[in-house]
């Protein structure tokens, strides 16, 4: 409440430019995303310790990399927010050509790292970029751009909705053959959401499903592993020896936290039954580990994620911004919520890391990164409310703001 | 006014309030699903916690079951027939390896194993092969030099028979896994196999052991010790025996048993051929069968002191009767029954000496068919007799309703019995007419001091009163006599009443009597105080046909051994012919030793030398504790083993475990405590 008078008082105090003004971004979007960083980075050293030692004689080899990571993350953040999401909007073409660049890349052999049997990593010394989390990352700054632009036209279906289901389409595509099938989900998801938002005919999206089934079910049904993810998903006891095994063993995992835990560094899932505990799984550590109550932190702080981000959408200066907003918080959430879904065996095995917890350096960075974007609408929101009260004194209806805002961007 | 107006149509139309409200509605419905995904972990951690808890806990607390050490086996005097040593067993990791084919041809020329069966087992395998169990000690040492970290060494115990072939057939086999296949083994598998020990150890999904939590031994039982009737010194001279009559007619094979008459205790049971449970993967096909026991064959004339004792019983004869032989041939409808010499009238003693089947044909229809078959089973025929033993034949006594059926029944044709069977019927005319349960297993006792099973000497039922078995048993002393039909089985001091049995073999395949032959002595020694009843049969002997020639020397050979040894007074003084007779008879198996010495005494000797050393260069540790350091030194040198003292007084602990086989030479260290004496 103080910062807010502060804030209208200064705004008041003159000046005519938001950019003038000190910033405020939102304490809580930003309070969760440390915590989550630094949640993650316990639960990796805790999930990878045993594994590490054994595979690479260091013990904190994974908590080293992520630590790095974390640190770079914490600058493009910093960048981020210092820079100000309204530069995305001039970013918004290149940046999605290069996530495109990247998809091609890391598909050339040589060029693209196999692990597991997926070609999703290009290596560079010392980094290693995942293309699929940066092209996600750029989707969404590119979708806010265009809906933003197209803003009066989105309901048409030649303008609004087709050009954009080309473009996912044509990433979907270029994920599909590392194979990402996470990803590929995630972009659909994203691209879905923010149609949504903007406007378009329930009709169109409803519609595209329905005619993207048929290809869905071929996308599963050819490949044997996504279809075994599936009868793995149905039963996981029935399979438990085989495709099954990960979902059991993180089910077993969670469940024997109890509501406390063992406590931190005594699980022993991790002991080599539960694979990819330190990235995918990390969720059924945290659970064994913490316990239920290390679940509702958790689920706390992306419930806080989620409600500060649809507010600052809902509270931005601009329709770029507002879209934006969404879009970075639906991509958490849709990574979040399916990972847990995963690990406790709701919905099939996707691939998709828990973000800001799951080891991953390109997944952290990316993603701290447009948290930073998303502290920059945060940041705007203060602006916003300023100005609406501002246009009620001079008997001008807020929701022209909005247009005010779609205009000056555009 | 204006402005009201344009906030009702902005509500309508405004594409900004649609907006609003559909990221709204997006945030709502994440903030839901996340709120379904925190009640899944609700379920899951606070509903399903135990089942899952449990569930998890199955894979890393593995509950590692190792076998107890089986029970031992022993004879009468403690004599150990079966017992458990500690092996080695090699195991692999396959998930550890690159390359499974490249490594198991490596380790099958290294160890010595079949190189596909063992590529076969390491492909199968997830996480744990043997490569060899119950490996030798330079199997352990060749595993230990590759050094592979994924190579395993397990101790398992291991069934080891230190007597080799001796009463093989009774004490039966176990297999690779501990578990009993046949004989004793088999049928006493919950007694001797204990409770197997279970160990909690923490494992990783690679199996190897983390930690353990101090919950080791936990139900850790030895198996029950087996002690049997048997007595190793008469079974090694009976098997010797037999295997010597078996081998000397040619014959395919033998059965013999030793029984106690008085108490119905089975001495000694063997038969030919014999195999070496310690490699019964090398034993001649058959060999393994404990043929006393499971096979009932027609036994022949040996039957016939059953008839008359029979008769006798029932006032239907007298001892002076006198039957018409028909000259050695009795036609009975369009049968024929012949005599192997004719003879006119004959009194039932002279029946029995000479073994007319005429003879004994008319005394069974003086007795009448449900008199006889009464008999018989009074005699223990047709019945199960329970020993214990797996796969014991019943025989069969079909009812002889035809004249000629009832004719063969009473010279033992035309129905069946097994050599136990026999021993029991004869063991019943020596003690009296009273006949008692055979048995062959004499105490269970598991490791506690509990007694789990005990048989003591069971009067079961008279079969013929006293009068009319000691009639008999008098009448068969004649048989040994020089007209008798089985002179081979005289005795110097002993009287013997027996009786010689020349059996003609079913052909299987024509439906008739072969040309083949079971011959059998069945003795009762000393006659006028019986205290053993021995019988010998051999199964298609070659050279000689009749039960007189072939199976009284070994009966011979066994009473001459078993008599002093059972402690008999001897019946009269020995006298210089049939000393004569003897020594023709039965060459000394060593000549050079003095005449004098005691049959039994070399056949203990060499009974010594059978005792199979457990591998080369291999010694057992022997079991120390509270022993006092001179004496545990003195057994370890013995041994073959380095002693290593660690504090004076008696033996506390010691390190191989009692029990565990080492190399020649191994150091043991023993750890001692208290004052010495």
């Amino acid at each position: 409440m103080t910062t807010r008078t502060k804030t209208l008082a200064a705004r008041r105090g003159g000046g005519d430019a938001s950019r003038n003004l000190p910033l405020t971004y939102d304490p809580w979007i930003l309070g969760a995303v440390l915590m989550l960083v630094g949640l993650g980075l316990v639960m990796v050293y805790s999930a990878s310790a045993v594994t590490a030692q054994e595979k690479l004689g260091d013990s904190f080899h994974y908590l080293k990399r992520q630590g790095i990571a974390a640190f770079i993350g914490l600058l493009a953040m910093a960048t981020a927010m210092k820079l100000g999401y309204r530069r995305m909007a001039r970013l918004a073409w290149p940046l999605l050509l290069f996530a495109m660049l990247l998809l091609i890349a890391v598909l050339i052999p040589g060029l693209g790292t196999v692990v597991n049997g997926a070609r999703r990593w290009i290596r560079f010394p010392g980094v290693s970029v995942q293309p699929a989390e940066v092209a996600k990352v750029c989707w969404a700054i590119y979708l806010a751009y265009s809906l933003a632009k197209k803003q009066d036209k989105v309901t048409h279906f030649s303008i609004g909705f087709l050009p954009h289901l080309a473009l996912g389409g044509v990433l979907v595509l270029l994920c599909m053959p590392e194979p990402d099938f996470g990803s590929s989900v995630a972009l659909l998801f994203l691209m879905f959401v923010l149609l949504f938002a903007a406007g378009t005919k329930l009709s169109y999206l409803v519609g595209s499903v329905l005619m993207a089934l048929p290809f869905g079910y071929h996308a599963i049904a050819s490949s044997p592993y996504r279809l075994a993810r599936i009868t793995a998903f149905m039963d996981p006891w029935a399979n438990r020896k085989g495709s099954g095994y990960q979902v059991a063993e993180s089910l077993m995992s969670i469940g024997s936290g109890g509501i406390t835990g063992l406590g931190l560094g005594d699980g022993r899932q991790k002991l080599f039954f539960l694979p990819e505990a330190h990235t995918d799984f990390i969720f059924s550590i945290i659970g064994e580990e913490l316990g239920l109550i290390g679940v509702a932190l958790l689920v706390a702080l992306y419930g806080v994620l989620i409600w500060r981000g649809i507010r600052a959408a809902l509270n931005a200066s601009e329709p770029f911004g507002s879209y934006l907003g969404l879009g970075i918080t639906a991509l958490i959430a849709f990574q979040a919520i399916t990972n847990m879904a995963v690990a406790m065996g709701l919905v099939p095995t996707k691939g998709l890391t828990l973000p800001f917890v799951s080891y991953g350096g390109c997944s952290l960075i990316m993603l701290m990164g447009a948290s930073g974007l998303l502290l920059s609408v945060s940041s705007t929101v203060e602006g916003a409310r300023r100005r609406a009260v501002a246009q009620k004194a001079r008997g001008h209806t807020r929701e022209s703001t909005l247009v005010d805002g779609a205009e000056a961007t555009a | 006014m204006r402005d009201l107006k344009r906030t009702a149509a902005a509500r309508v139309d405004d594409p900004t309030r649609w907006v609003r409200l559909r990221v709204s509605m997006v945030g709502v419905v994440f903030l839901g699903l996340l709120a379904a995904v925190f009640a899944r972990a609700v379920q899951l951690q606070v509903r399903e916690r135990e089942r899952l808890r449990g569930m998890a806990q199955d894979q890393y607390v593995r509950d590692v079951e190792i076998p107890a050490r089986r029970g031992d086996i022993f004879d009468r005097r403690g004599v150990a027939l079966a017992q458990s040593v500690d092996v080695d067993s090699i195991w692999v990791d396959p998930s550890q390896l690159l390359d499974v084919k490249l490594a198991s041809y490596e380790l099958a020329k290294k160890l010595d194993v079949d190189r596909a069966e063992l590529y076969d087992r390491m492909q199968r395998a997830k996480r744990f092969a043997w490569v060899k169990r119950q490996a030798r000690p330079e199997d352990v040492a060749a595993a230990k030099a590759l050094g592979w970290p994924m190579l395993g060494i397990m101790r398992e115990p291991r069934r080891f028979y230190p007597q080799r072939e001796l009463a093989a057939h009774v004490i039966g086999l176990v297999g690779t896994d501990g578990h009993g296949l046949d004989g004793l083994e088999l049928a006493f598998e919950d007694e001797l196999s204990g409770d197997p020990t279970t160990r909690l150890g923490f494992r990783d999904a690679r199996g190897r052991k983390l930690l353990t939590n101090g919950l080791e031994d936990v139900t850790a039982r030895q198996g029950a010790a087996v002690t049997l009737t048997l007595d190793r010194q008469l079974q090694y001279v009976t098997e010797r025996a037999l295997e010597s009559a078996v081998d000397g007619a040619k014959a395919v094979a033998g059965m013999a048993v030793v029984m106690d008459p008085k108490t119905g205790e089975i001495l000694a049971l063997a038969n030919a051929p014999r195999f070496n449970p310690n490699a019964p993967e090398k034993s001649a096909p058959g060999a393994l069968r404990n043929r006393s026991v499971t096979d009932a064959f027609e036994p022949g004339s040996t039957f016939k002191a059953f008839v008359v004792a029979a008769a006798l019983d029932a006032h239907a004869i007298t001892e002076s009767s006198t039957f018409d032989c028909e000259k050695g041939a009795w036609a009975i409808g369009k049968h024929v029954v012949h005599d192997t010499h004719p003879h006119d009238v004959l009194t039932p003693g002279k029946i029995l000496q000479v073994s007319s089947n005429i003879g004994a044909a008319k005394i069974g229809a003086a007795l009448g068919r449900e008199k006889l078959v009464d008999a018989f089973s009074r005699f223990g025929f047709a019945e199960k007799p329970d020993l214990g033993l797996p796969g014991a034949a019943r025989g069969s006594i079909p009812f002889p309703r035809a004249e000629i059926s009832l004719a063969t029944q009473s010279y033992g044709q035309g129905l069946t019995a097994s050599a136990i069977q026999l021993a029991a019927g004869y063991a019943a005319l020596a003690n009296g007419g009273t006949y008692m349960k055979p048995y062959l297993v004499s105490k269970v006792v598991d490791p506690d001091g509990v007694v789990l099973l005990e048989n003591r000497p069971t009067a079961e039922r008279r079969a013929v009163s006293e009068k009319a078995a000691k009639a008999v048993i008098s009448m068969l002393e004649s048989v040994v006599e020089k007209d008798g039909t089985a002179p081979k089985a005289r005795m110097d001091e002993f009287r013997v009443a027996g009786k010689t049995g020349t059996a003609q073999k079913v052909d299987t395949v024509a439906k008739g009597y072969s040309d083949k032959r079971i011959a059998s002595f069945i003795g009762v020694v000393p006659a006028e105080n019986p205290r053993a009843v021995i019988v010998v049969i051999v199964d298609e002997p070659k050279t000689d046909i009749y039960g007189g020639l072939v199976a009284a020397p070994a009966f011979k050979e066994i009473a001459t051994a078993a008599m002093p040894y059972l402690g008999a007074q001897p019946s009269r003084a020995p006298s210089a012919a049939p000393a004569t007779v003897a020594s023709a008879e039965k060459p000394a198996p060593r000549p050079k030793e003095p005449a004098a010495k005691n049959p039994v005494v070399a056949a203990i000797e060499a009974l010594d030398t059978v005792t199979e050393p457990i591998a080369a260069g291999v010694v057992r540790v022997p079991d120390l504790k509270g022993k006092v350091s001179r004496q545990a030194v003195a057994m370890l040198l013995g041994a073959s083993l380095e002693p290593r003292l660690d504090g004076s007084g008696r033996v506390t602990s010691q390190a191989p475990a009692p029990g565990s086989l080492v190399d020649r030479g191994t150091r043991v260290t023993l750890h001692l405590a208290g004052n010495a004496p």
